[in-house]
């Protein structure tokens, strides 16, 4: 099992360094740099030598190659540089926006989780009934609203039937948790229905599965109460698969954001990433890919531990 | 022409019926599966309107009326107008156009890469296999939408830089999904009688790989239709996608739809209805397809 671990865990740096070149092409790739915008901004006139001075500075003259070996340098000492824009440390831009998605994305998984389980049992339990039905299209219909339309709706209604608007202003859950549960659980609810979509559908498919299974039929056989073989034998069961796809949301969902984000008027991480791209930003988009796609792939590393753990087949493989 | 027996293929596996032929499966489809027809019926409405907006839409999309700002909804304006006096319900009908030719466009060029990239992987195996899945891994780790918002900024956002920016980020997921069916096809006898019999890599791939993977194909083309109009939709709301005064429907719900919402809810209303919709439908016909199809697959 270690050595499996092991090898898992190696893995994980590849992927992670493979992400980093992808980015670090792709965004020089995009036309203009950070050091036009900032300087000559809305075609103020600035000449080359300044231009150029400044690119210096950032280490912009150097060929690619040369910035990415002294970036990853830095990198892997966890040191992420300073903004290209503002000029404050990456990790000072980053630390109150994650926060904030973090804590969204948190309660959303909350919500999906509170709404998936009991639907996809009961669906796959009554397959192709009125209720199953139902389920089915409460589900779809999720996979198929825009979470930013549907925030939009919920101010709407807020407004039109309560005269009340959630507060525009973030503050932290330490400050003032009541302030922050009222502003961030309606982007929860938006984004939370459509995170539940694909959950209730694979805890129907995994349940339906689990329910043909021959250790079903024995401990239906053995006289085993209903309630008993549905909590122990079959959801235990079918929760595997479910628990990859909540935790490979829940990854996307930290930086994923971004249209959400802006409905609410939330300044997180998805938001940022729109405004470091718009920007420029080389340092910051760097970090911010590599925040998000190391915290998916360390999830998709602990799925691998879970699924070790609790499936012997793998652990002795 | 190695297409149309792989159709025949899917079509036999629709209808459960070995000499059932096109009509008949499709009449049985709808039989069994009626939230799929259903489905099906809306997604061909829209089409329909999508072709021939010119005929259909009561107003010039893009013509602004002053004099007809912020109009409620009426015998004049079904559906209202917007900021700029342009009626809404014409700006959706014409929307459906772009929604479906960037949902169409990146979902069938998405699927067909990465059917390729797919059926190649798992063909040559080894280091080729090793290396293919490593990058895919890579563009995996990526929100869908990041990659997409990265791409727009390199590309532009005209249409087909706004379909090419949504066909990246797809083309993985899907190699993913049909390099594992094709893996299992690898082994099959006819392909060890083809390689036997002589034939090259290409023909075996093309004529004896590809048409076997079709049900995974059109499993994951039709989940990928769905999610291109969203995408496309987030897109455009955000301002990076198709832009104004283009009509589409993310565009239409961006900036005055928010600031008037209060006032005229109709502008932030039908827009992200129509976005609904199309989805449901795609994905409702999509559902019954895969479950027709191959219900062992899963996706999303």
């Amino acid at each position: 099992m270690w050595k499996y671990l092991l090898k898992r865990f190696a893995l994980m740096f590849p992927t992670l360094l493979g992400v980093a070149v992808v980015t670090f092409i792709l965004i020089r790739v995009i036309p203009g740099d950070v050091v036009e915008l900032r300087l000559a901004g809305d075609r103020g006139s600035v000449s080359d030598e300044m231009l150029n001075a400044e690119r210096i500075k950032f280490g912009l003259d150097q060929p690619v190659w040369r910035q990415f070996v002294t970036w990853i340098a830095g990198a892997a000492r966890l040191d992420f540089g300073t903004s290209m824009w503002t000029g404050s440390p990456i990790w000072d831009e980053i630390r109150l926006r994650f926060a904030l998605s973090f804590q969204v994305a948190l309660m959303s998984t909350i919500v999906a989780v509170l709404l998936a389980i009991p639907l996809g049992v009961i669906a796959a339990l009554r397959q192709d009934t009125w209720v199953d039905y139902t389920v089915r299209i409460f589900s779809i219909a999720g996979l198929a609203t825009p979470s930013f339309w549907l925030g939009i709706v919920f101010i709407l209604a807020l407004l039109i039937l309560f005269k009340w608007l959630p507060p525009m202003v973030y503050t932290p859950i330490w400050v003032n948790p009541w302030q922050n549960l009222a502003q961030l659980i309606w982007p929860a609810l938006a984004v939370g229905y459509r995170y539940s979509a694909v959950a209730t559908r694979m805890t129907r498919s995994a349940m339906l599965e689990v329910l043909r299974e021959d250790y079903i039929r024995t401990a239906r056989a053995k006289g085993l109460v209903e309630k008993l073989i549905l909590s122990r034998h079959a959801l235990k069961n079918a929760m595997l698969p479910v628990l990859t796809v909540i935790a490979i949301e829940f990854a996307f969902l930290i930086g994923g954001l971004v249209v959400t984000e802006q409905v609410f008027n939330l300044n997180g991480v998805g938001l940022l990433f729109v405004q470091a791209v718009a920007h420029r930003d080389y340092t910051l988009i760097q970090a911010l890919v590599m925040l998000v796609a190391g915290i998916f792939i360390l999830m998709n590393f602990l799925m691998d531990i879970m699924y070790a753990w609790l499936d012997p087949r793998i652990r002795y493989r | 022409m190695a297409i149309n027996p792989a159709i025949d293929v899917a079509a036999e596996g629709l209808a459960d019926t070995p000499h059932g032929g096109w009509r008949a499966a499709v009449a049985d489809f709808c039989r069994r599966r009626p939230l799929g027809a259903i489905g099906a019926a809306v997604v061909v409405l829209m089409l329909a309107v999508a072709v021939s907006a010119e005929l259909v839409a009561p107003y010039d999309p893009v013509a602004v009326d002053f004099g007809a700002m912020l109009t409620r909804p009426g015998v004049q304006h079904w559906l209202g107008t917007d900021a700029f006096g342009r009626d809404v319900l014409s700006r959706l009908l014409y929307g459906a156009r772009t929604a479906l030719l960037v949902g169409f466009g990146s979902a069938l060029m998405g699927a067909t890469g990465g059917a390729i990239i797919g059926v190649g992987s798992a063909y040559f195996g080894g280091k080729i296999d090793l290396y293919l899945q490593r990058l895919m891994d890579i563009f995996l780790s990526f929100p869908l939408i990041i990659l997409a918002l990265a791409l727009v900024a390199i590309l532009g956002n005209s249409i087909p830089n706004v379909i090419m920016a949504i066909t990246i980020p797809m083309i993985p997921r899907s190699a993913l999904v049909i390099r594992s069916s094709a893996l299992a096809i690898r082994e099959m006898p006819y392909v060890d009688a083809a390689r036997a019999a002589g034939f090259g890599h290409a023909r075996i791939i093309m004529r004896h790989m590809l048409p076997n993977v079709m049900a995974p194909y059109l499993i994951m083309l039709t989940a990928f239709l769905g999610q291109a109009i969203l995408l496309e939709s987030s897109l455009s709301f955000l301002g990076l996608g198709v832009q104004e005064p283009t009509a589409a429907w993310g565009l239409m719900l961006r900036g005055a739809a928010v600031d008037f919402a209060e006032s005229a809810p109709w502008m932030a209303i039908f827009p992200g209805l129509a976005i609904s919709l199309a989805v449901f439908a795609f994905n409702l016909f999509g559902d019954s397809l895969r479950d027709a199809l191959d219900p062992k697959l899963r996706t999303l």
